[in-house]
């Protein structure tokens, strides 16, 4: 890649504005051929509207657009494919209900005298396939998918159109540490071909592997646009948050870490998803479970919590057994669970953050079979300020809130019925660098104070810095056990590989 | 398995006429051409019921809009008082376009005034059922031309059949084989990827709104043809019947999926099931629970896919 | 009192076709006339009720118009059979719950769609209700004065009942642990079984409940005319009607006993306004079809602050 050579994309004083929130103000940037581009940038500083005035989901109110010189047509999805931008968008574009082939040319089927061409397609897909080395049965409904393997769908989606921009919004969010490299040398590969590509992640490392430049956002505006040798980790997060964040540190050695079992799970099995699962979680102590992605991690912790149901073992907490799938019963022993999925299992959006956080102590807060708003306001203003809520007042939407924030209403939700044993599942995927920390800071002081912890996480630096005890999980089973204090990111990816792979490696 | 659902109506549709043929042999000969003629109007309807509903939304209108446009075609072309006795095929064509366009008007309720479908066509199935009283002013209107009642009782060919025969191909070409079917499944799997992948959601509800406007203009003409009769109460209940039929056949209510074969086999089954009930003329006591035992066998039609799914284990959606 | 804005605009709306009534012809709005066309909007009124929980959980009951029938039909039964008042109410009642209880296990426990399972038992409860009479006295049975004094006696029960239901029905809405459980239930049915929130149990007792009114509103139907297999025939438009009107969204989440009642008022007196001046009942067909779509634009329109999304 040339410094010298033309922009591929020029992009001059873009402005959006949703109700009064100038998202995006005055951006400039382009982007050259062959390049890889990072966008950076906490949650809510713009990257998003940026990607969608690129892709003509939305349309800016000022400044021009133009590709290869010529100007974009605003809001037009249309123009934009003709353009050859293609994006993979962070919510899930797949079509569950059509199979491999459907999903590839929706939109854009091949026809033959007005009746699609079923045969051309599923060459194309053949081909397509082939390009990215990936194997998928062509007529299974992507429901069927693991959704690592949907992600590969839309890859192939935008490679099929032969792009010269792929913008990928936080592609790797849901990817286990596998998925992610095999994802990355496919972006790799594009780029030796001469595609450009925007690549958006809150993933460091990933950044600092792929991009030539990078450019971060702050509050709608540009910060900078750096050459990614000319800056390092502390330098870029500094950019993103305006202010230097101490980088995490592991955590002093089982501090306030007690003997007293907490929760105990013998031989847990559930067919099809996982085996012969049994560990001890201590009070005071963090249970890390790593592992890739499909391992069968969330399907523990859905089981423990009663979400699901399982074949067979047991679960005690303090030693008393726990009743099978069932939630109300878990949380009455004391479990409590934040959930992988923020906005479908975690919160309840179009309702207000007050409502969201009391919704677990509705019984607590009833006097005389009536909800008490003393009592309720009460609660939820110390927990607001427990948890470091940014949020203008209690009775706002849960949905207006940022990623950071909304988790940190989930945590709060279940930090009020003061659980014995925490679940976190996931508990800081898209979460922001800054908010993260006080996610991280908070799990800390809640276990240290007797709670016993069990996080389930694909982000290896925040298992090895939270973890007391690692356990990896791998198809289904627990592959091993380490030290949270030695153990290192080496170790735990390679007992999180099947057998056989291990050895490839 | 793929073809779950179309199996097991296949096997009930054979346990049924099994049924019949035990209580007379000549049953099925005699009665198949009847039962498929009986079929038609919910046939037909059901066609673009289907597809509205594979898009996520739901019409229950039909039914009102079938009998207002019974009674537009009666007046049009009706020669005795009070028709107006104008020629049978400028008021087929009337009648079509004023199916077209209210199902096209349907659509824009729902897509530009974001009113929800459900109550949409529930406001619809209201408002119109009253435009049909109104124009029908009481009694009921007969006498209609013999060009008209030829496509319902033509005894050589039945064009009827036939006609309903190339509906439920065209829907099936449609669904299978056409870019426009593809988009009108992918609108209703996911709507906001639709929207992305460049496919206009608008323009896709639209038409299968306007389709089931004509589709249902296309049955009321072969209900007058047919029956030559038409009252106030001509298509009252026929709506919650597609509905019916549509789900049975396999159709999610959630959107995306569904099959017209599915569909066309649920037709035939639950118009057999009233045939059937009849013919094997159990006495008179149980001509009473006819409607009764139609509901239970639907009732274990829509439940018995949950009580054979909910063991299986459960994966992540 | 931003929070009423909606209801006030219905008030408004009332106003408008009290306003319109009363220039046509004053006379409708005279005690008289009101306290005579007053008769039906209970039975209305107790099924909407039910309704508006249903519908905030997201789901819908189509058989409540049936359930009233086969309610009915019971109530006949017992009545022809001379049983005491008591026993005929409770058999009616009883009833009710049974059909209440029938659509709750199979939307709660078994999980199926409530637009699936209340389609199915809208034609099954209708059906039991016609076999049931033609089988037996195969005639609409006259209320007993028992019954007759329930609804139109000194001491009218069922507007008694209705009114503390409704009180009861609107403090538990929006003032219990069950009522938020309900609203969480229809924004966000995952997040709330996350939450502990007692899924099952909420909706399986919602639709019971509304069972139960159904069995309420047969009485005074059949105290009215006559115990029939008709009563309640296409009520459950009129229902959902009043329940949208009201400013419930059908999408779940949101909704109001207030609105409710007003949507209940607002088509009860257009309804009785436009059968009495112009004694034609096709013309308020026409008019609560429009009501309905209006109804929803408007709120679209004027109150939404953003779209809903489904």
């Amino acid at each position: 890649m040339s410094r010298t050579s033309k922009p591929l994309i020029t992009i001059e004083n873009i402005s959006k504005s949703y109700g009064g929130v100038q998202a995006l103000s005055k951006v400039c940037l382009n982007i050259l051929p062959g390049e890889v581009h990072g966008l950076c940038g906490e949650n809510g500083a713009g990257k998003s509207t940026l990607i969608k005035c690129l892709a003509g989901v939305v349309s800016p109110e000022t400044g021009t657009i133009t590709v290869d010189g010529k100007p974009l047509s605003h809001g037009d999805i249309h123009a934009t494919e003709a353009a050859g931008i293609a994006v993979i968008h962070q919510e899930s574009t797949a079509f569950l209900d059509l199979d491999l082939v459907e999903n590839l040319f929706v939109g854009r089927e091949i026809k033959k005298y007005g009746w699609l061409n079923r045969r051309a397609m599923e060459r194309q897909a053949l081909a397509v396939m082939h390009r990215l080395d990936v194997t998928l049965d062509l007529h299974t409904p992507l429901r069927e998918f693991s959704i690592a393997q949907r992600q590969m769908v839309e890859m192939a989606r935008a490679c099929l159109r032969d792009c010269r921009l792929l913008i990928m919004d936080e592609p790797t969010a849901s990817l286990s540490a596998r998925e992610t490299k095999t994802l990355l040398g496919l972006v790799k590969q594009l780029r030796e071909s001469g595609v450009s590509v925007l690549y958006v992640s809150h993933r460091l490392e990933e950044i600092a592997e792929l991009c030539d430049r990078v450019t971060v956002f702050r509050d709608g505006r540009l910060v900078a646009t750096t050459p990614i040798d000319q800056l390092d980790r502390n330098q870029l997060i500094g950019q993103m948050v305006g202010r230097e964040i101490n980088a995490l540190t592991r955590r002093e050695e089982h501090a306030g870490q007690t003997d007293e079992v907490r929760a105990s799970i013998t031989g847990l099995y559930s067919r099809g998803s996982f085996s012969d699962i049994s560990f001890e979680v201590r009070a005071g102590e963090i249970l890390g479970i790593g592992g890739l992605v499909g391992a069968g991690r969330s399907e523990v912790a859905r089981a423990i919590f009663g979400a699901d149901r399982y074949d067979q073992g047991e679960i005690k907490i303090d030693g008393a057994s726990l009743k099978k799938g069932s939630i109300q019963a878990a949380i009455e022993a004391g479990i409590a669970m934040v959930p992988e999925d923020r906005q479908h299992q975690g919160l309840i959006l179009p309702m207000s953050v007050s409502e969201n956080l009391s919704l677990t102590i509705l019984t607590e807060i009833t006097r005389h079979r009536l909800i008490h708003h003393g009592h309720e306001t009460a609660q939820v203003q110390h927990l607001m300020r427990r948890l470091a809520v940014k949020a203008a007042n209690a009775k706002m939407e849960a949905a207006s809130l940022s990623g950071g924030n909304q988790q940190k209403v989930v945590l709060g939700k279940w930090l009020a019925i003061k659980p014995k044993f925490l679940i976190l599942d996931e508990p800081t995927r898209g979460v922001d660098v800054a908010a993260k920390a006080e996610i991280h800071r908070l799990i800390r002081e809640l276990t240290e104070a007797g709670m016993a912890t069990l996080i389930m996480t694909s982000d290896l630096p925040e298992l090895l810095t939270l973890s007391d005890r690692i356990q990896v999980m791998c198809e289904g089973r627990i592959a091993g056990q380490l030290d949270g204090a030695t153990a290192t990111e080496e170790q735990v990816m390679r007992l999180a590989f099947p057998r056989s792979e291990a050895q490839l490696t | 398995m793929k073809y779950r659902r179309e199996a097991s109506l296949i096997v009930l549709v054979g346990a049924l006429s099994f049924l019949a043929t035990l209580f007379d042999a000549s049953f099925v000969p005699a009665n198949a051409i009847d039962i498929l003629i009986n079929s038609i109007p919910t046939m037909i309807i059901s066609c673009g019921v289907m597809l509205v509903i594979i898009t996520g939304e739901i019409d229950i209108s039909v039914g009102s809009l079938l009998g207002l446009l019974a009674a537009t075609l009666a007046l049009l072309s009706s020669t005795a008082e009070p028709g107006l006795g104008i020629h049978p095929y400028l008021a087929i064509a009337i009648v079509l376009t004023v199916g077209t366009l209210i199902g096209l008007g349907t659509g824009c309720l729902v897509v530009y005034g974001r009113v929800p479908s459900i109550i949409a066509t529930l406001g619809l199935l209201i408002a119109l059922d009253g435009a049909q009283d109104w124009l029908m002013g009481g009694g009921d209107i007969k006498h209609f031309p013999q060009e008209l009642r030829y496509l319902g009782t033509g005894t050589t060919i039945p064009i009827n059949l036939i006609l309903t025969i190339l509906v439920v191909a065209g829907t099936g070409l449609l669904c299978h084989k056409t870019a426009l079917g593809r988009r009108i499944y992918a609108v209703g799997s996911n709507p906001s990827a639709a929207r992305l992948a460049g496919i206009s959601v608008t323009t896709t509800k639209l038409f299968v709104f306007a389709l089931t406007g004509m589709l249902t203009a296309i049955a009321a003409i072969l209900w007058v043809a047919k029956l030559g009769n038409v009252s106030t109460s001509t298509g009252a209940g026929l709506e919650l019947k597609v509905v019916t039929c549509v789900v049975v056949g396999g159709v999610s209510i959630r959107g995306g999926r569904g099959r017209i074969l599915g569909v066309v086999l649920a037709v035939i089954l639950i118009t057999m099931i009233r045939t059937v009930l009849n013919f094997m003329d159990l006495g008179s006591e149980a001509v009473k629970w006819q409607r009764a035992i139609e509901g239970v066998m639907i009732l274990v039609a829509v439940t018995s896919d949950h009580f054979t799914q909910r063991n299986q284990p459960g994966g992540k959606s | 009192m931003k929070k009423f804005a909606y209801e006030f605009f219905l008030l408004g709306l009332i106003c408008v076709v009290l306003a319109i009534a009363a220039f046509l012809d004053p006379l409708f709005l005279s005690s008289d006339v009101q306290i005579e066309l007053s008769s039906e909007i209970w039975e209305l009124g107790l099924l909407t009720l039910g309704m508006t929980l249903i519908i905030i959980t997201a789901g819908i009951d189509l058989s409540v118009g049936s359930a009233m029938g086969l309610c009915s039909v019971s109530l006949g039964l017992c009545m022809h059979a001379n049983l005491p008042t008591g026993v005929c109410v409770l058999a009616c009642l009883a009833t009710g719950l049974a059909a209440g209880a029938l659509n709750g296990s199979l939307v709660a426990f078994i999980k199926v769609h409530p637009l699936l399972v209340t389609l199915a038992t809208y034609g099954m409860y209708r059906g039991f209700a016609e076999g049931l009479q033609s089988a037996t006295t195969n005639a609409p049975v006259d209320a007993s004065e028992g019954i007759k004094a329930l609804v139109t006696g000194n001491f009218p029960l069922i507007q008694i009942l209705f009114t503390a239901l409704t009180a009861w029905t609107a403090i538990l809405l929006g003032r219990t642990a069950t009522g938020r459980g309900l609203y969480a239930i229809g924004h966000n049915e995952e997040a709330a079984r996350f939450s502990g929130i007692p899924i099952a149990k909420l909706k399986f007792w919602i639709y019971t409940y509304t069972g139960l009114l159904a069995g309420l509103a047969a009485i005074s139907y059949s105290a009215r005319r006559s115990a029939t297999a008709e009563a309640g025939l296409v009520l459950e438009l009129d229902v959902i009607a009043a329940v949208v009107i009201g400013g419930t969204s059908i999408y779940g989440g949101r909704g109001r006993i207030a609105g409710t009642l007003l949507g209940v008022l607002l088509i009860h007196e257009t309804r009785q306004f436009v059968d009495w001046y112009w004694q034609r009942s096709e013309l308020t067909l026409i008019v609560i079809g429009t009501l309905l779509i209006l109804a929803v634009l408007g709120h679209r329109f004027l109150f939404a602050q953003d779209p809903d999304t489904h």
